[in-house]
């Protein structure tokens, strides 16, 4: 073993990360699907032999976390048969993957025949066969009714296309596109592969080993030092999961117990639900994914992502609960019980840490639209980002992020742009704006909701609606006030008007209906009262809150039939109330 | 007296100090340097011009009575916007998109970050008015404005003390009418506003992008005009007769007039003008391919040119904020002598991008400073002469950053001072190599087949290393380098860049229609350049198409010959995209024969300066070498990377080397503004071509004796195969 260079450790760490920022950059740019190339719905990643990561750029951080496990997974399968060369795509959420729609590129790295890595790349495909096109069906109740199951599989061997093979999985893929996207992600991988390979050819393969270790352990460190700052306990915290798509009124806990002992914490969901027998499950390496991108939002930003950060976290989420559903369950909605994971994680650990969780975000809720642009006589597939971006919750200190959009995501998610949207589809957005009062109140208020209201432009569209925050709103934390539910109706031409459930499909839509969505804000934290008076004024100013709200939550008292605020005798009211409670 | 030169004088200012580059009709070169004046930044322009006129032993009037031309490079956009002191400016936008410019697509660049927090935008809500009219996705007008509610608006912003108002409308770029109606009814009533449409700033597809760059225009809309104004007044009185031109974010230069009408057009004035003098330098050598790296004191900025074309991008931003102009493209790194080592809490060795800046300053300042930066490092490694820093105007306190080396760092990773800084050193280089890696490897080019360039003081101290690095077998230290900026601005054309969406798949353009768009810009180009005073001769046009893929979501731009257009040789044109996007993506669908979509079309309309023959003192060449001997001062200890050990190597003194010389490394050259550090795996020739060109010693054993182009391609090819 050679001697720890402090210094070198420091510059493999940059390396690692400039390769994946680097591969990230190639997928945003050759990818097609605008869920790839404007959501940037995928990750890139750098592991070693072992299948340890070594660095990940995770624009999507519910993806993330399930590379190093299937890559692991890999290494014990394919064992001595793994050559120069070899692409190994891979989606089976029975072999770890975290959703069926997200497909991963596996590249393995080899310095002088030694295998020194491996690249990834995974991607949220636009299909991935199954009943439904786009993959989301809340009509189904086994794996097959969803996707096509890829458990890995190599579509190159040692740089050999594999054709029968990749004739076989996009034979039951409807949109070409997706053939291009899967291009464009072994495009990236080779250049990872190319990368890595040129930095171990310059320190030496002696070197990389020992730094890349002495990195993970530094990082270790760094992990560990962040828990010791959580006082020792057993700590709980509970969620809940609203309608599985097949019960009306149906409804799921999610519980935790997390313990914290030193150095070590452990993640306990034994005590969840079991699973259902819709398509409202997780996957084992989507809920692990939840679980660490929430605890990462409470330690410092800047730990660098490599098996380091993730070694010292523990989790214990058994088979047949309804966060690691048993084969051959349906899945497709697990990425999104994300936001009920996080809830039941700040809720526990809020006691010990309060200055470091945040009140709840809003929950998704989100629909897709697909059908026919009759001026163009194209098919298109969209997801309505811009519509189901909500506000996170407050942080003591400071408020929520208004429109972030899901905490899967924590704002990597991007809107699509208004005019590039109105070319690519055949709706019309009448209005897209913060929603006002969409917040919950607080000393820290959460952040705003939007409101969204859609001409749908074309005949027969068909809508499918996925989501939560129907039935209830994001929880406001110390004194602050919760935000209002999420919605989606339909209001027909003639009239009529139609609310669907969180999980539903819609079919046949006549053009001029009007879509109307509200994304719900963030919860609030700490009393609201104790907002700055001048801050209250200003955002009343700048119609964030109506003179209804300030007047209810904030404490703002208007001359006599005027918007105009008494700022004397609101400090002595807000005085006053505050001295009683 | 007499005195028959005629003078050009570049003026670029920056945040520390205002440089001033003057060149003679009969090719005689002045550099000077003075303190920047933030608070009026004529006043130190002014200042140094009188300064040069003493330099020069002329009455300062007569100095400014025989400039013809002066270009300047201003920062007043940018610090507006940096610092928020623009306009109290209004947006207008149609009903129900209130909120897409503080929304800015619902992005958080920290993912992990709960206490990161949206940039505030440069106009409030409560500033932000709707009004309902709307164009529909073909163009269609299907809401006409209505007087009345505009009325009431302008009665609101009269009230309110509206300086500057930003009018914005959905699908302007496809029909622009509600929009010109508009701005056009509010520039009548509030005639003391500065009033900007987005047709006039920026009619092209994508709301957010054009919102965002019209905001910007309104909100430095009324101090870049007021600067620029007074400083007219300003040079009228001290009887300056010639042409003042201002520098654009472009590369090309701008008369106050027209930077007056779109003021966003300025917002990089500064950096601009670096990859157009690396353009140059490369050309005297022979290249047409150069990377530029300019690294100051809190902030290092990459810059990459190409077949003798600078890279223009339209995804700029400043500070977060979007401006989607034709802009060099520069990639700006927090890397700088300022830059702090500090440790994280993994115990590892960072690097900025906290800068210490002027002031403190980096330790060996001794103005406060306590943490260590790379300035510093450079001096514990024996890279810079604390007796000789700005010429020995500056005194560095290598005692002082021995000190806070060892105790902030080498205590807690217990390690050597030398091992901490050569650390320092090694990281900032990495940092900087990144920077370089974006504007090359990125943009899908090669780094290993561009000359490198190298400005700003502290630069030819790492340049050898970020080349190492990057595999970049040549760089070249010019000699204006310190003011390189300054001397750049000089070699700059008027150029004004025009755009129109026109959305359709190629097989469907309508020609007349597409014809009629390139000459509308063609009309507007010229007669904005001949009311510039440029002749119909010295006008030129360089198209440019967004083109994609049909599927596709990003747009490639895609330079066009003119005659290919007026021609309508679209299968020239299929060509050209296929070959570009091979070139950045390393495939093309040609073969698939699929279509492509045409998204804009852009014209960039040039007019041809007047320009200096040369910026340089020296660009002949030589072939007599002589013995660099002469030069020798002493010796010293220095590290050498490539051995990881301390040497003593000689220091020679730049000024005054003997003409032609070969410099074999490791060493030092010592020059006023900067110093050169040759490692062991490099030579340096001097004398020729302006610079110092230093070369890889393995990969030129016998010098470069020829063309130096030939010499790197020979290498390069060598490599390849």
């Amino acid at each position: 073993m050679q001697k720890v260079d402090q210094i070198l450790v420091s510059i493999f760490q940059r390396s690692f990360k400039a390769i994946t920022d680097e591969m990230s950059i190639s997928l945003t740019k050759t990818t097609r699907s605008p869920i790839l190339c404007e959501a940037k719905d995928f990750v890139t990643g750098l592991y070693d032999e072992k299948g340890q990561i070594l660095e990940q750029k995770e624009n999507l951080p519910i993806l993330s976390f399930s590379l190093g496990p299937v890559c692991k997974m890999l290494i014990e399968k394919y064992a001595d048969n793994i050559y120069p060369g070899d692409v190994i795509i891979h989606n089976d959420v029975f072999s770890l993957g975290n959703q069926n729609n997200d497909v991963a590129i596996f590249k393995p790295i080899f310095f002088e025949d030694t295998l020194i890595g491996w690249s990834a790349a995974k991607g949220h495909q636009a299909d991935i066969g199954g009943a439904v096109q786009g993959g989301y069906n809340p009509n189904a109740t086994e794996i097959w009714e969803e996707a096509l199951r890829i458990p890995a599989v190599k579509i190159y061997e040692k740089g050999e296309l594999r054709k029968d093979v990749w004739d076989l999985i996009f034979a039951n893929i409807r949109l070409s596109m997706v053939q291009e996207d899967i291009k464009a992600q072994i495009g990236a991988c080779s250049l990872g592969e190319r990368r890595l390979e040129k930095v171990v050819e310059k320190y030496g393969i002696d070197s990389y080993r020992t730094h890349k270790q002495a990195l993970f352990d530094a990082t270790e460190k760094m992990m560990r030092a962040e828990i010791r700052t959580i006082p020792n306990g057993v700590y709980e915290g509970e969620s809940m999961v609203y309608y599985d798509g097949k019960h009306v009124g149906s409804t799921f806990p999610i519980k935790n117990h997390i313990t914290v002992n030193d150095e070590d914490i452990v993640f306990d969901f034994s005590k969840s639900s079991p699973q259902t027998n819709g398509f409202v499950n997780g996957t084992y390496t989507s809920s692990c994914s939840a679980i660490t991108l929430t605890f990462l939002q409470m330690v410092d930003p800047n730990i660098p992502h490599n098996e380091g950060m993730v070694k010292p976290l523990e989790y214990i989420v058994p088979e047949g609960t309804i966060l690691n559903a048993s084969y051959p369950a349906a899945t497709t909605f697990g990425n999104h019980l994300c936001p009920q994971i996080a809830d039941s994680i700040f809720k526990a650990l809020g006691p010990a840490i309060p200055k470091r969780v945040t009140a709840g975000w809003n929950h998704l809720l989100c629909s897709l639209f697909t059908g026919m642009h009759p001026l163009k006589d194209q098919k298109y597939v969209d997801i309505c980002f811009l519509g189901m971006k909500g506000g996170s919750g407050a942080l003591h200190g400071v408020d929520g992020y208004d429109h972030i959009g899901m905490i899967d995501a924590s704002g990597g998610v991007l809107d699509q742009d208004y005019e590039m949207y109105e070319q690519q589809t055949p709706h019309r957005i009448i209005k897209h704006e913060y929603l006002p009062d969409s917040a919950g109140a607080g000393q820290w208020r959460g952040g705003l909701g939007v409101e969204t209201e859609i001409m749908l432009g074309a005949d027969h569209t068909k809508m499918v609606v996925f989501g939560d925050g129907d039935k209830q709103g994001a929880y406001g934390l110390f004194g602050g006030k919760g935000s209002i539910l999420n919605k989606i109706e339909l209001n027909y031409p003639d009239g009529q008007q139609l609310i669907p459930m969180s999980k539903d499909i819609i079919d046949d839509i006549p053009q001029g209906t009007i879509y109307h969505q509200i994304a719900g804000g963030g919860g609030g934290l700490g009393n609201p009262l104790n907002r700055p008076l001048e801050l209250v004024i200003k955002e009343f100013e700048n119609g964030i809150i109506s003179k209804k709200e300030a007047e209810k939550n904030y404490g703002l008292i208007f001359y006599q039939n005027s918007s105009i605020p008494d700022i004397e005798k609101s400090k002595k009211f807000r005085n006053t109330q505050n001295r009683k409670a | 007296m007499e005195n028959l030169n005629n003078y050009k004088l570049g003026i670029d200012v920056g945040g520390t100090f205002t440089d001033f580059f003057l060149v003679s009709d009969k090719g005689m070169t002045y550099m000077h340097k003075t303190l920047s004046t933030p608070e009026d930044p004529s006043i130190g322009f002014i200042r140094g011009i009188n300064d040069l006129a003493s330099k020069l032993n002329l009455p300062p009037d007569f100095l400014f009575e025989h400039i013809d031309t002066i270009v300047h490079g201003t920062t007043v956009a940018t610090n507006a916007l940096l610092t928020k002191n623009g306009a109290n400016t209004a947006l207008i936008t149609t009903k129900g998109f209130r909120d897409a410019l503080e929304m800015r697509r619902g992005i958080r660049e920290e993912q992990y970050n709960n206490r990161y927090q949206n940039i505030a935008p440069l106009v409030i809500r409560k500033n932000r008015f709707t009004i309902d009219e709307r164009v529909d996705a073909q163009g269609k007008i299907i809401q006409t404005v209505s007087v009345d509610e505009l009325n009431t608006l302008v009665d609101i912003l009269k009230e309110r003390n509206i300086e500057s108002v930003a009018v914005c409308f959905m699908n302007s770029y496809l029909n622009p009418d509600n929009e010109k109606l508009v701005t056009g009814y509010l520039r009548d009533k509030l005639p003391h506003c500065f009033i900007t449409g987005s047709y006039e700033v920026l009619p092209s597809v994508r709301f957010y992008e054009r919102v965002s760059t019209t905001v910007i225009n309104a909100y430095i809309g009324i101090v870049v005009p007021e600067y620029l104004n007074a400083l007219t007044q300003k040079l009228k009185k001290h009887h300056f007769k010639g042409r003042l031109l201002i520098m654009q974010s472009n590369g090309g230069v701008v008369t106050p007039e027209e930077a007056c009408n779109i003021p966003a057009v300025t917002v990089l004035s500064g950096p601009a003008a670096a990859p157009v003098g690396a353009a140059y330098f490369a050309g005297l050598l022979g290249f047409e391919n150069c990377i530029t790296m300019d690294m100051g004191g809190t902030s290092f900025d990459a810059s990459l040119v190409a077949n003798g074309q600078c890279i223009t991008s339209t995804d700029g931003a400043i500070n977060q904020y979007r401006v989607a102009l034709p802009t060099l493209d520069i990639v700006t790194i927090g890397a700088g002598g300022g830059s702090i080592g500090w440790l994280d809490s993994g115990g590892l060795l960072q690097m900025g991008p906290q800068s210490a800046g002027a002031k403190p300053g980096p330790v060996c300042y001794n103005l406060g400073g306590q943490q260590a930066a790379c300035t510093d490092a450079d001096l514990q490694l024996g890279y810079l002469n604390p007796d000789f820093f700005a010429g020995g105007t500056m005194k560095l306190d290598a005692a002082k950053t021995k000190n806070a080396i060892h105790e902030k760092l080498g205590v807690p990773l217990k390690l050597s001072n030398i091992k901490v800084a050569s650390g320092m050193y090694k990281i900032i280089n990495m940092n900087m190599a990144q920077g370089v890696r974006q504007v090359s490897v990125e943009r899908g080019y090669d780094p290993r087949e561009f000359l490198m360039i190298v400005a700003g003081g502290a630069g030819a101290i790492h340049a050898g290393e970020i080349c190492r690095e990057l595999e970049i077998p040549m760089f070249i230290v010019p000699d204006v380098g310190p003011i390189f900026c300054a001397a750049a601005m000089l070699l700059g054309d008027l150029k004004h860049d025009y755009v129109r969406s026109y959305m359709t798949v190629f097989n469907d353009i309508d020609k007349k229609y597409f014809l009629q768009l390139f000459e509308e810009m063609m009309q507007r180009g010229k007669t904005t350049l001949i009311q510039e005073g440029i002749k119909e001769e010295n006008i030129e046009f360089t198209p440019i198409l967004d083109l994609r893929y049909q599927g596709q979501y990003h747009e490639v731009s895609v330079e066009i010959p003119l005659e290919v257009i007026l021609n309508f040789q679209l299968h020239l044109v299929s060509d050209l995209f296929h070959t570009e996007h091979n070139r950045l993506f390393g495939y093309s669908l040609e073969k698939e024969a699929t279509p492509l979509e045409i998204i804009n079309l852009r014209l960039r309309a040039i007019g041809i300066t007047d320009k200096p023959e040369s910026i340089s003192a020296n660009t002949s060449i030589n072939t007599k070498t002589l013995d660099p001997a002469v030069a020798l001062k002493n010796y010293r200890e220095v590290y050498i990377p490539e051995s990881d050990n301390i040497q003593k190597i000689p220091v020679y003194d730049g000024d005054a080397l003997p003409g032609v010389c070969t410099i074999k490394g490791p060493a030092i050259i010592e020059q006023v503004n900067t110093s050169v550090f040759l490692g062991s795996s490099y030579n340096c020739q001097s004398g020729n071509y302006a610079a110092l060109i230093v070369y890889d010693k393995e990969k030129f054993p016998d010098g470069i004796s020829g063309n130096a182009y030939d010499e790197l391609m020979k290498v390069h090819e060598k490599e390849e195969a």
